[in-house]
C-alpha cells in the first residue's frame, strides 16, 4: 500500500500524484510512441482508430460523465467535423488550419444545440439530441453541393509542408498527438473552476446556482467543448476512412459512442480511454476468436454483434461503474492485500436523498 | 441601511398564500432567526431571497439594491450564501471539492485560461485551497477532507454545507434548519460556531430553526411566522412569551 506524503497544496493540483504514476504513464507513452517500429501496419491502423474513438470519448465524457447531460446525437458532431475537414481541405486550406477550423465549427454548432438543450435534462435531452442527429443526417444527404449527397465525397490527402500525414506511421503519431493534447486540455479543465462548475451542475443544479454558477453558460460550455472534441475526432476519422458518405454517421455510431463512455466508466477520463480500447479492439478480437473456434460455433451468423451485446449487458448489470470501476477495485485489492475487506466496494442503499426543489 | 430588507413581499402557489404581505429588515452583523410551525413559509422566504421562486408582489433589497429580479446565480455574487433544509451537496465529490466549488464566485479566470491551466489559474487554485482550508480548520472538518459526501453521516453533511457556504465569504448567510439531524453535542458545537461565524468573521446570519434553545442562545432577534404572515419580531424572550406565538404553536 502506498502512502503519499504531501508537502503542499501544489501536490493536489499536480497531474501526477506520485512518482509511480509518472513512471508508469511515461512508460506507456514511450511504448505507444515507439510501437509503430515493432507493429504490423494493420494494427497501427486499428490503434489509430482507438485514439480517434478516445478523443470523441473524452468529448462525450465531459458532457455525459461530468455535466450529467446525455447525448444520443454525437454522430452528428463527428459528421460535421469530418465533412468540414474534407470540404476545407478540398477548398485548398492547409491541414492544420482546416483541422482547427473544423474543430471550432463543430464547437460552435454544439453551442447552438445547447440553446434549446438547456431547458431539458435526462431522457428528454437524449431524444432532442437524437432529433438533431437525424436532422444533420438529412442535411448531409440533401446539401449535395457541399457534401456530395448520397454519392459522398472523397477526403483529400492529409499532407502539410510536403509531408504525407496519411501514411500508416504518420497518421498513427498524428492521432496519438491529438489524443494527448485533448487529454491534457480535459485534465486542465477538470482541475479548474470551469470543470468544477460542470460537476456541480451534474450533482445539484439548485445548489450550483446558489453557489453563483451560471447554469446556462456552464451547460453551453460543456456542449461546445464536447462537440469540439468530437469534431476533432471526426476530422481525423475522415482521413481514416478516406471517403465520406452519410451512412458512415448513422444513429448506431451515436449509440456506440455513448456505450463507450458507459462501459468505460462514467465520470472518469480513464473510462473514456478504456471504453475506446474496448469498442475499438473488440470487433478484431472477436474476428480472431472466430477463426479458432470449431466451425459449428465460429461460423454462426451474427456471432460478433451477439457477443458484443452480451458483454455490454453483463457490464451494465454487474459493473455499472464500467471497466475503470473494475480496474480500481482490482487495484485496491492488491494494494490492501492480504487485508482486503470483501465489502469495501459493496453498493449501499443511500437514504436521505433530498427532494429536489423546483 | 439594513443589510436585507423585505418590503411587503408576497408569493402564492395556486390557492396557498405561502408568504403574505411580509416586511422585515435584517441589520448588519446580527443573527436573525425565523421561527414558526410547519408550513409557515420560513423556507419559502429563503427561496425568495435566493431567487428560486419569484415574488408575486413587493421588493427585496440587499444593502439598498433591489434583488427581486436578478438572475439566480447573481445572488451569490452579491455575497449571499445559503444552506438547504435537507442538504444539497455535490454527492459524488469529496468534501474538499465541494468547498472549492463554494469558492466559485471569486473566480477571475476565463475558460481559455482554465483549459491551458495558465499560471494565474494555478495561483487562483492555491488561493481557493487556502480559503477552503481556513474553513475546514474553523469547522473541524480535517478528517473528512478527502471523503466522498455520499459516504458521510448526515450531521457531518450539514456542517460541510455550512462550510461550503462560508467559502463564498458571504456578507449574509442563510441557514435552513442547521440543527436538524444533529445530536445534542453537535448542536452545542453548532451554537459555538454560529458565534464564531457571526462575531469573528462578521457575517450576518438569518436562520430558520425549530430548536428554541439554540434560537434563544444564538439570535439577536427572532421573527415568528404563521401561515405566511408575520406574528411578531423581537428579542427571543419577547417572542417566546408573545400570546400570538403561543397560540400558533399550541392552539387556543
Amino acid at each position: 500500500m502506498r502512502f503519499i506524503r504531501k508537502t503542499g497544496y501544489q501536490d493536489d493540483i499536480a497531474l501526477f500524484r506520485h512518482n509511480g504514476q509518472r513512471f508508469w504513464y511515461g512508460l506507456l507513452l514511450l511504448v505507444l510512441v515507439l510501437a509503430p517500429f515493432g507493429l504490423d501496419r494493420f494494427f497501427l491502423g486499428e490503434f489509430a482508430l482507438v485514439f480517434i474513438y478516445a478523443i470523441a470519448g473524452i468529448g462525450l465524457m465531459l458532457l455525459v460523465g461530468y455535466t450529467g447531460l446525455v447525448s444520443l446525437g454525437h454522430a452528428a458532431f463527428l459528421a460535421i467535423g469530418a465533412y468540414a475537414q474534407a470540404y476545407l481541405l478540398a477548398s485548398g486550406w492547409s491541414f492544420p488550419v482546416a483541422i482547427l477550423a473544423a474543430t471550432a465549427l463543430t464547437a460552435a454548432v454544439g453551442a447552438v444545440v445547447a440553446l434549446p438543450a438547456m431547458r431539458m435534462t435526462g431522457i428528454y435531452l437524449a431524444v432532442a439530441t437524437l432529433a438533431f442527429a437525424v436532422i444533420v443526417e438529412h442535411i448531409l444527404i440533401g446539401w449535395v453541393s457541399v457534401t456530395g449527397g448520397f454519392r459522398g465525397m472523397l477526403v483529400p490527402q492529409a499532407r502539410w509542408l510536403g509531408v504525407d500525414l496519411g501514411g500508416a506511421l504518420a497518421f498513427y503519431w498524428l492521432c496519438l498527438g491529438f489524443l494527448l493534447v485533448t487529454l491534457l486540455l480535459a485534465l486542465n479543465l477538470l482541475r479548474s473552476p470551469s470543470g468544477r462548475a460542470m460537476v456541480a451542475v451534474r450533482d445539484s443544479e439548485t445548489s450550483a446556482e446558489s453557489m453563483g454558477i451560471h447554469l446556462a453558460r456552464t451547460k453551453t460550455i460543456a456542449f461546445a467543448l464536447s462537440a469540439g472534441f468530437t469534431g476533432l475526432a471526426g476530422a481525423l476519422f475522415a482521413h481514416k476512412i478516406g471517403y465520406l458518405a452519410p451512412d458512415a454517421f448513422t444513429f448506431l455510431i451515436s449509440i456506440q459512442l455513448l456505450l463507450m463512455v458507459v462501459v468505460g466508466g462514467l465520470g472518469s477520463l480513464h473510462g473514456a480511454i478504456f471504453g475506446a480500447v474496448f469498442i475499438g479492439l473488440l470487433p478484431q478480437g472477436l474476428a480472431v476468436m472466430r477463426d479458432t473456434l470449431p466451425p459449428a460455433i465460429g461460423q454462426l451468423p451474427g456471432l460478433e454483434p451477439g457477443i458484443f451485446g452480451l458483454i455490454l449487458v453483463l457490464f451494465l448489470i454487474y459493473e455499472p461503474q464500467g471497466i475503470y470501476g473494475r480496474w480500481c477495485k482490482i487495484k485496491s485489492y492488491f494494494e490492501a492485500f492480504p487485508l482486503y475487506r470483501r465489502a469495501t466496494h459493496k453498493r449501499q442503499k443511500r437514504y436521505l436523498r433530498t427532494e429536489r426543489l423546483q | 441601511m439594513s443589510l436585507l430588507a423585505a418590503e411587503r413581499i408576497a408569493v402564492s402557489f395556486g390557492g396557498v398564500q405561502a408568504v403574505q404581505n411580509l416586511s422585515f429588515a435584517v441589520e448588519q452583523g446580527e443573527v436573525f432567526s425565523i421561527v414558526g410551525p410547519n408550513g409557515a413559509g420560513k423556507t419559502t422566504i429563503f427561496n425568495l431571497i435566493s431567487r428560486i421562486y419569484d415574488v408575486d408582489d413587493g421588493r427585496l433589497l440587499l444593502d439598498g439594491e433591489d434583488i427581486t429580479r436578478v438572475p439566480r446565480h447573481a445572488v451569490a455574487e452579491r455575497g449571499v450564501a445559503r444552506t438547504f433544509q435537507n442538504t444539497e451537496l455535490f454527492e459524488q465529490e469529496s468534501v474538499l471539492k465541494n468547498l472549492l466549488i463554494g469558492c466559485h464566485v471569486h473566480r477571475a479566470t476565463s475558460l481559455l485560461s482554465d483549459l491551458l491551466f495558465l499560471p494565474r489559474v494555478r495561483r487562483q487554485e492555491l488561493a481557493f485551497r487556502r480559503t477552503a482550508e481556513q474553513v475546514i480548520d474553523l469547522l473541524d472538518l480535517q478528517r473528512y477532507r478527502d471523503q466522498t459526501i455520499a459516504n458521510l453521516p448526515y450531521g457531518i453533511r450539514k456542517m460541510v454545507e455550512v462550510a461550503r457556504a462560508l467559502c463564498l465569504k458571504p456578507r449574509l448567510l442563510l441557514l435552513d434548519e442547521p440543527s436538524s439531524g444533529l445530536n445534542p453535542e453537535e448542536t452545542e458545537d453548532l451554537a459555538f460556531w454560529l458565534e464564531d461565524i457571526n462575531e469573528e468573521l462578521g457575517i450576518t446570519v438569518i436562520m430558520v430553526e425549530h430548536d428554541m434553545n439554540l434560537v434563544s442562545r444564538a439570535s439577536d432577534r427572532v421573527m415568528a411566522l404563521a401561515d405566511g404572515a408575520l406574528l411578531t419580531i423581537g428579542s427571543p424572550d419577547e417572542v417566546q412569551r408573545h400570546p400570538e406565538v403561543l397560540r400558533a404553536y399550541l392552539g387556543d
